[in-house]
């Protein structure tokens, strides 16, 4: 990956967790029956979820399932004054894994012992959205107790709350989101790109960058083909299909990236591209030009949660944790770190005012960026035009596979 | 007595040195290889797990399927081994015959690219060879190549790195086959008035035919199986074999359809070696 970020004072380490965040949802493949059907909107499949259970005393200790460098972290001391505060604040002693290097492969690990209605081990996990819509499908995660969630309720962003793969945030809150869209250099493509049309422009005949990425990909030129993905039939996934492949006959495809898309675009050998919003605020560092939007018809918002699995042993102090990341101060800890989108809007503010006692010029310099980014916080404007994937169900997911394979090999 | 008491022992003996490679071969090959057929022939996903079902089907459909794929790989294959050969016997040759006390200086410069990963060599020719990087670049400013030229991302640049890459697999074999050839051959040719070219067609050639064989194997087979050139220089319309089954197996976790794939680029391949070695002829290569 590029050297650049190697400097940024923040958290060098972000690209990492991008790079695993996207390989995670690169590997995800396993069929999702979707979220409506599980609440028996068609009928098909019964809800396993029993409703809530009544929470055990505080037991003083948490243990948490997260992805590398996915926190706020002190680099030199190797401690993370989110959970530091946490237990000063609560006296739950945390016990922080940094387990999950991709949402199927984790998922791998505890299926098992979900099936046979064990406990995991685990308290708190993070999974992305569409696995968090597969697993309330099988019944394995907790209904939370949105009472004890004051924080989440109140400081939460309107994009954040009620979300199309959890409806009421019944079984789960977010912990970072981040936008695909596109990227794009003013400098080589001679003018601004507002739609997903861009894309397809003769001018940038073979300076064109596609992902590999199948849910990313589809879902985003669904939006763009004016199709809500959450309501895309086969036939709007053909067309596509259609489109995407003709793309490429044309010539307008330079090649079809993986996380590497970054390199080619900050090199020059790619003018605009499909790209992940923290990708791109992370080049930004080194590469100042580069833009960011969400098309005018639309972008696609993925989100990583916290969910409590069933059968985790110490569900109050999970809860305690969860409400306790909603508390702005809190909430800008952890943006601060990890530079991803924002889930509590007001942080902004926070992390400008800490950046007006920072020591460093260095210091503050960074500080400012992440609070006045729209890639970390999107403007309404962007937001009003963010979607979710489609969660899947099994046929589907292997259809659209088969579909988009075509189109990439 | 004794001597009826040993003969058994002896005839057990070379099956004895038999068992380690033996039990390497079932435990690293025959156990994998069956498990893959079995994998190949069954239905399901990772969610409802995955059952035997005789599916044969999944086999005509991956070669209806994928067929401009591995029609790709075996093309990039042959060009690959040819263009190693054709670098590769000149600097074999070389090092043999007028190596010296260089040689093997000569020949550790060979697989000196060895001590740096598979990975990083190739993705450094990205670098290189970037659209705007120092070569390109100033061919560009200088009006040697037009502005839109660019070598990565086509189909010249996954077979340019395929053959840097391989060339070793090529070179070294051919040199051992040279290096033990019998000087005095040569000479007694030079006696008989033949001229340097008709030596080496009528002597050299032929009894370097075992390491252009083992050669061409060694860089052909790897070759066509390769994912990494395709996927970190190639680019629309480059996509091998190899790269079709990786994202069969680890994105789209379609086990039976890659492991269907893998069976027919496994049979594909042994089917055509064996044709090449039978128009080679073997003998040449155990004698």
């Amino acid at each position: 990956m590029s050297e650049n970020r190697s400097h940024n004072p923040l958290n060098p380490a972000l690209s990492r967790r991008e790079l695993l965040s996207l390989a995670g949802r690169g590997v995800a493949s396993l069929g999702v029956m979707s979220f409506l059907a599980a609440c028996g909107v068609k009928g098909s499949s019964q809800p396993k979820v029993k409703g809530l259970q009544v929470l055990p005393a505080k037991a003083g200790q948490l243990v948490i399932a997260q992805w590398p460098l996915y926190i706020d972290q002190d680099d030199k001391t190797k401690k993370r004054p989110s959970i530091e505060k946490f237990t000063q604040a609560t006296g739950i002693k945390v016990t922080y894994k940094e387990v999950i290097e991709d949402n199927e492969s984790f998922f791998g690990t505890v299926r098992e012992t979900l099936a046979r209605g064990e406990p995991t081990g685990w308290d708190l996990y993070v999974i992305t959205d569409w696995l968090v819509a597969k697993q309330i499908r099988l019944g394995y995660l907790e209904t939370l107790h949105l009472d004890r969630l004051p924080n989440f309720t109140a400081n939460a962003g309107a994009v954040f709350q009620n979300p199309s793969y959890d409806p009421g945030n019944l079984h789960s809150v977010p912990w970072q989101g981040g936008i695909t869209g596109i990227a794009y250099n003013p400098k080589l493509t001679g003018r601004e790109i507002t739609s997903f049309d861009d894309l397809f422009d003769p001018k940038f005949k073979g300076k064109v960058g596609m992902f590999t990425e199948m849910r990313d990909t589809v879902n985003l030129a669904l939006i763009g083909q004016g199709v809500d993905p959450l309501k895309a039939t086969i036939d709007d996934v053909k067309s596509v299909q259609q489109r995407l492949l003709k793309q490429k006959k044309d010539g307008i495809v330079r090649a079809y990236y993986g996380n590497e898309y970054t390199d080619a675009l900050a090199k020059g050998d790619i003018w605009v591209t499909i790209a992940w919003s923290g990708d791109i605020f992370q080049l930004q560092d080194s590469s100042p030009d580069l833009k960011f939007i969400v098309p005018k018809e639309g972008g696609v918002l993925w989100v990583d949660n916290l969910v409590i699995p069933k059968g985790a042993a110490h569900p109050t102090d999970a809860h305690e944790y969860m409400n306790f990341v909603y508390r702005p101060d809190i909430a800008a800890l952890i943006t601060a770190g990890v530079h991803y989108i924002a889930p509590v809007p007001a942080t902004s503010d926070i992390i400008r005012q800490t950046a007006a006692t920072a020591k460093t010029k260095n210091e503050r310099d960074a500080l400012m960026r992440v609070a006045s980014s729209p890639l970390v916080y999107p403007t309404q404007d962007m937001e009003s035009r963010l979607h979710h994937y489609k969660v899947l169900d099994e046929a589907e997911e292997k259809a659209w596979n088969d579909l988009f394979q075509k189109v990439i090999t | 007595m004794e001597a009826a008491l040993q003969r058994p022992r002896r005839v057990r003996t070379p099956y004895l040195l038999l068992l380690p490679g033996g039990a390497w071969l079932l435990v690293f090959y025959l156990v994998p290889t069956i498990t893959m057929l079995s994998v190949s022939l069954q239905e399901g996903s990772l969610e409802r797990g995955f059952q035997l079902t005789w599916h044969w089907q999944t086999f005509t459909d991956v070669v209806g399927n994928y067929s401009p794929q591995f029609i790709r790989s075996i093309e990039y294959g042959l060009i690959v081994t040819a263009l190693c050969l054709l670098v590769g016997y000149p600097l074999a040759y070389a090092i043999a015959f007028r190596g010296g006390r260089w040689k093997n200086a000569l020949l550790f410069l060979v697989i000196l690219p060895f001590f740096v990963s598979f990975v990083i060599r190739t993705l450094s020719w990205k670098f290189i060879l970037a659209d705007e990087g120092f070569v390109l670049g100033p061919l560009k400013h200088a009006g040697i190549v037009s502005s839109g030229f660019r070598f990565l991302a086509t189909p010249g640049a996954v077979i340019g790195g395929l053959a840097y890459n391989f060339l070793p697999f090529m070179v070294l074999p051919l040199y051992v086959s040279l290096e033990k050839l019998d000087k005095s051959l040569l000479e007694a040719a030079e006696d008989l008035y033949s001229s340097k070219f008709t030596s080496f067609r009528k002597v050299t050639l032929p009894l370097s035919m075992p390491g252009i064989f083992a050669g061409s194997l060694l860089t052909f087979i790897p070759v066509v199986g390769d994912f990494v050139n395709a996927s970190l220089l190639g680019g629309v319309n480059t996509t091998m074999i190899g790269n079709v089954i990786q994202r069969e197996f680890l994105v789209n976790n379609a086990y039976p359809v890659a492991a269907a794939l893998s069976f027919v680029l496994m049979i594909g391949m042994l089917v055509g070696i064996t044709v090449y070695a039978k128009i080679l002829g073997t003998e040449e290569l155990t004698g």
